[in-house]
């Protein structure tokens, strides 16, 4: 019997084939979505799980709480660890890290010691013995105890440890930082490669043992630690995390200098403290500033109910197509009731035929994944596999088949079986169907969402080109950035000299500070020449740069001029931006002084503003002097052939530190880089709004098979008496179209709404403009038409006798 | 008025060929009333279909008003039809979402009559076929007799030269045939053209002539003696 349903509904399926795949291609689809955000559910889920003792480790966290906000500070002093340890013996262990760039930590120049070549390598990290203690990497050389007890040891990862010492024991080797005499580590030990899954992604662990400079295990007063603690098994966290308050007088003193007084009793007051669980720190760590990459818990929330709500879409429009086609099998079902089947004997032929479908449908649901993962991964900046090798993988898979398919089969079920034999057999079955309402509310429902979803494309995309083509103050074409130039030490100069006698480089200037973010910064308080008393300091940026850098940079002086080798005075000169002579009321800025709580500089020029962070923010104000910040070299460069132009650059830097490879990027790559994240937002809405409307087209699909169906007499009957092929494409079209308009009419203040708000963000931006709902609008109803065309046109040219014959 | 020399029909579906109609020569002179006979699967709705121009012939010619009409396009044969032919069926073929009223007019709305013309011509014929009282009933709310008086009422509305009718009398208690065939007679005698299949041999009787049809062919032809030039 069970085997005779399943051929049965095979039988079915092959006969309306057309119907069939589009029914399976439809659940397919919504299925693959639903594999993928699971994927990435799983993987954001799957983080810090793989520590010893993970369930017993925690950071600590600082919370202010300011009434309106809550800081959460997850930095602190040295000598907190000391504190802790000593006074909480709830805890087992205390350990801290600091990934601070100032102290070398970050990025570096490395070598060993017997040879010469430098390797630019990122992942240094400063930790101490307790960390250590408390993760417990695996090691593979040297011993985990007292690794990085001593002085300048240092632990590197295995993939380090394979690519400097290929075949060997790194064990007790040395390694040289950026050719620093000082900075020579002795390896103490090399540990398995840092799990994808672990927000602690480091492969050169460097010793604290004497802290990050002398005298920083007494210092209270710079926070540079991210502290975690490992708590004795059974400890009652809520109530250490009270005890913690402690601490408080301490930390109020580090934070504002002082530990008496009015303002630190009421600092003291709004502090409390945090042990955050360390599977926590990936996902939800909202509102806190640290050095980890992080996910987003709200993320995989939307993500896992826009799941939610495809796998339902997709199901009600799998539904509506199998009883839009009821009327066909009113006859079959008729036939078989008066021949003696139950209604029970049918609702089962009926769910195996769906649950046969969703078995298709999980099928090439997963096969669909298998193409799409690549490019979701390169959309979620992750590195998703689909888990062939886990067992539970196919139970799992078929238990959600079948589930679907009893899900999706049900309502067909029942309401197909139901029809009354005498009814069907006389032909009077009636296939309107109560819930039509319903069916058109979905359909405008779902374009709705589509509607949105390519508006938001469309703004989004043209924020980007906005972005990318916005005239920014400074040239970004052309420059390339040579980076790691520290090194060179007092080499540089001639470096740049070199440089200037290629021929197609137009300008050379060397100075860390660069207008894009990410780069080096330096924020001060600004007063105007003997204001300091009166007047509230004004933030800005000072930046030190060379004589050509104005002119590397393209930048424009609208008043006074640049710097000049040839004028003495220029190095107590300044150059401004307008918004800091703004700022500043400086009205005639030339030759005002303007100053800092430690050196003062005469106006020389203004200089037009500039963006020298993201769009996102207001140009603030700027003040560049005449300072040495080597890092980074910038040239500027007119040519026809950039690769032998930068060869010929590359020929000149190994003339000149033939041990270290040249590292370099362009200006405008770094510009775009700092808008990637909203041009993957755009691409993720795009690849939503696609999905919305081949949902939205299926749901339209069925809907106009299921009218059509149900007026296919009626049509007949207005072609006999003479209507056009034209007039009844017409009067069907009108009434899928009006579903159409009115999903437009309710997407777009909504679509407005989310849009206006987003764009908020950028204080440069565009506007939303009608254009974009017109295109918008324009594509859906295209598409729409589209998808009803097809069936519209097959009904109206149908020979109408056809239609009429078995009335 | 419509004639058709060796009138063929084959219909090919998946697996078989039905020759339906085979060689018919036929012809309908201006006020004629024909009845077609035969049993069940002969060809009769078949013809039909041909004649009132819903279908095209495989084969063989067909003048309609001295038209060679066999192979016009759906268009130009829907463009004949709206102005020349009405139809009866037997399941009256109403649709269930318009009114009485609504019904009989839709030939009119597609010969592009204007509005208060066809609320003149509904209104007459309404009263001609006695269901002005039901005016705005939906079809469902009629007895089968009152149905088929609303089917005939659309098919005369547009004043046609010809009208076919396909077992009109099918679906109905004897009654009611009787007040429908009464009806067809009156349309007749004011000059319609009227060709009927019934199997019926006393609604038969009230053509001028009897056409038998047998598996395609037309087997005999017998004048009802009614029939004067
Ligand atoms: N659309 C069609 N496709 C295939 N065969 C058809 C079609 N319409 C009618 N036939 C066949 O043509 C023959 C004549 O049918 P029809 O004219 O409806 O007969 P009648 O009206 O005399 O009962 C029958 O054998 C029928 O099966
Ligand atoms: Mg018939």
């Amino acid at each position: 019997m069970f085997k005779n349903n399943f051929i049965i509904a095979w039988r079915n399926l092959a006969k309306q084939k057309m119907y069939s795949i589009i029914k399976i291609v439809g659940l397919a689809l919504g299925i693959a979505a639903c594999l993928l955000i699971a994927l990435f559910i799983k993987d954001e889920l799957g983080y810090d799980l793989h520590f010893k003792n993970g369930d017993r480790i925690y950071r600590v966290i600082l919370r202010i709480n300011d009434g309106d906000h809550i800081w959460q500070i997850s930095t602190f002093p040295a000598p907190v660890v000391s504190a802790i340890k000593s006074e909480f013996p709830e805890i087992e262990e205390v350990g801290r890290m600091t990934g601070l760039v100032y102290f070398g930590a970050g990025s570096n120049d490395i070598r060993r010691t017997d040879k010469p070549d430098n390797i630019f390598e990122e992942g240094f990290v400063y930790t101490s013995q307790g960390l250590l203690d408390i993760f417990q990497p695996q090691m593979i050389y040297g011993n985990l105890d007292h690794a990085l007890d001593g002085p300048e040891t240092m632990i590197i990862s295995k993939r380090k440890a394979d690519k400097f010492f290929p075949g060997e024991n790194p064990v007790g080797k040395t390694m040289i930082l950026n050719n620093d005499r000082k900075r020579i580590y002795t390896i103490s030990g090399v540990m398995e490669d840092p799990p994808r899954h672990s927000h602690f992604q480091y492969d050169f662990l460097m010793t604290l043992s004497e802290g990050l400079y002398p005298g920083e295990e007494t210092n209270w007063n710079s926070q540079s630690s991210t502290v975690y603690t490992l708590l004795h098994p059974g400890i009652d966290v809520a109530s250490l995390e009270t005890k913690f308050k402690k601490l408080a007088k301490k930390n109020a003193a580090s934070l504002i200098g002082k530990s008496e007084g009015p303002e630190a009793d009421d600092l003291i007051a709004k502090i409390t403290y945090r042990l955050q669980p360390i599977s926590d720190i990936y996902l939800k760590s909202e509102g806190i500033s640290d050095e980890f990459q992080h996910g987003d818990i709200r993320f995989v929330w939307l993500f896992g109910m826009i799941a939610i709500f495809i796998f339902i879409i997709a199901c009600i429009n799998f539904i509506n197509l199998s009883t839009a086609k009821s009327s066909k099998r009113a006859m079959e079902v008729g036939l078989r009731k008066t021949v003696g089947a139950s209604q029970k004997s049918l609702i089962n032929q009926f769910l195996a035929e769906s649950i046969l479908l969703s078995f298709l449908s999980f099928s090439l649901g997963v096969v669909l994944v298998m193409f799409l993962l690549p490019y979701f991964n390169i959309l979620s900046v992750k590195e998703l596999v689909f888990p062939w090798n886990e067992w539970w993988l196919l139970p799992l898979l078929a238990c959600a088949a079948t589930f679907t398919g009893i899900l999706a089969g049900l309502y067909p079920s029942f309401y197909i079986s139901s029809f009354e034999p005498i009814a069907v057999l006389k032909g009077s079955i009636k296939r309107g169907c109560k819930n039509a309402s319903l069916r058109n509310g979905l359909v405008i429902f779902q374009f709705s969402i589509s509607i949105i979803l390519i508006t938001s494309t469309l703004v989004i995309n043209n924020q980007v080109a906005y972005i990318l083509n916005k005239k920014l103050g400074f040239d970004k074409d052309e420059v390339l950035l040579i980076q790691g130039t520290k090194s060179l030490g007092d080499q540089v100069t001639s470096f740049k000299n070199e440089l200037l006698k290629l021929p197609d480089v137009k300008n050379v200037t060397v100075s860390d500070y660069l207008p894009v973010s990410e780069m080096k910064r330096n924020s001060c308080g600004f007063w105007n020449e003997g204001k300091q008393e009166v007047d509230e300091a004004y933030s800005a940026q000072l930046w030190g740069i060379d004589h050509d850098y104005i002119k590397t940079m393209g930048m424009n002086i609208v008043e006074g001029r640049d710097f000049s080798p040839e004028i003495a005075g220029d190095a107590e000169g300044c150059i401004i931006n307008k918004t800091m002579a703004r700022q500043l009321n400086l009205e005639n800025p030339l030759d005002q002084t303007i100053c800092t709580s430690f050196a003062s500089w005469h106006v020389i020029g203004v200089v037009e503003d500039f963006h020298f962070e993201s769009l996102k923010e207001n140009i603030g104000g700027m003040c560049l002097t005449l300072g040495k910040s080597p890092d980074i070299v910038s040239v500027k460069i007119h040519t026809k052939n950039m690769s032998r132009t930068v060869a010929s650059i590359t020929h000149v830097w190994k003339t000149i530190a033939p041990y270290q490879q040249i590292r370099y990027s362009f200006l405008d790559e770094r510009y775009t880089m700092m808008y990637d994240d909203v041009q993957r937002m755009g691409y993720i809405f795009n690849m939503f709004a696609m999905l919305a409307i081949i949902i939205a087209c299926l749901g339209l699909f069925a809907l106009s098979s299921f009218i059509i169906a149900q007026r296919t007499k009626e049509i007949g009957i207005r072609k006999v008496l003479g209507a056009s092929v034209l007039n009844i494409t017409f009067n069907l079209s009108k009434n899928f179209l009006t579903l159409v308009a009115l999903a437009n009419i309710i997407a777009c203040p909504i679509a407005y709404f989310f849009m206006n708000r987003w764009l908020q963000d950028f204080a440069y931006r565009i506007h939303v403009r009608s254009w974009m709902f017109i295109v918008s609008g324009g594509i859906v109803i295209l598409i729409a038409l589209l998808t009803i065309g097809l069936q519209t046109i097959r009904a109206a040219t149908a020979n109408p006798i056809e239609s009429l014959k078995y009335e | 008025m419509i004639k058709t020399e060796d009138l063929k029909k084959v219909y090919t579906t998946e697996e078989v060929e039905t020759t339906a109609l085979n060689n018919v020569n036929f012809e309908v002179r201006h006020g004629e009333f024909v009845s077609i006979m035969g049993p069940s699967g002969c060809g009769k709705s078949t013809l039909l279909n041909l004649i009132g121009l819903l279908d095209n012939p495989s084969d063989g010619r067909y003048y309609f008003l001295d038209h060679e009409v066999s192979r016009y396009s759906e268009r130009q044969r829907a463009n004949l039809r709206k102005h020349n032919i009405g139809f009866v069926f037997q399941s009256f073929n109403l649709i269930d979402e318009l009114t009485v009223f609504e019904n009989i007019e839709l030939p009119l709305l597609y010969q592009k009559v204007s509005s208060s013309e066809r609320k003149k011509r509904v209104t007459e014929v309404m009263e001609q076929m006695q269901i002005m009282h039901r005016k705005n009933h939906f079809p469902q709310q009629l007895s089968g007799g009152q149905q088929q008086r609303v089917a005939v009422g659309r098919a005369v509305v547009g004043s046609p030269r010809l009208i076919l009718a396909d077992e009109p009398t099918g679906n109905l208690d004897s009654s009611h045939g009787e007040e429908v065939m009464k009806m067809l007679l009156d349309l007749n005698e004011a000059g319609t053209t009227i060709i009927m299949v019934t199997h019926s041999p006393t609604y038969a009787e009230y053509g001028h002539r009897v056409v038998h049809l047998f598996d395609g062919h037309i087997v005999t032809e017998n004048l009802n003696g009614k029939f004067h030039v």
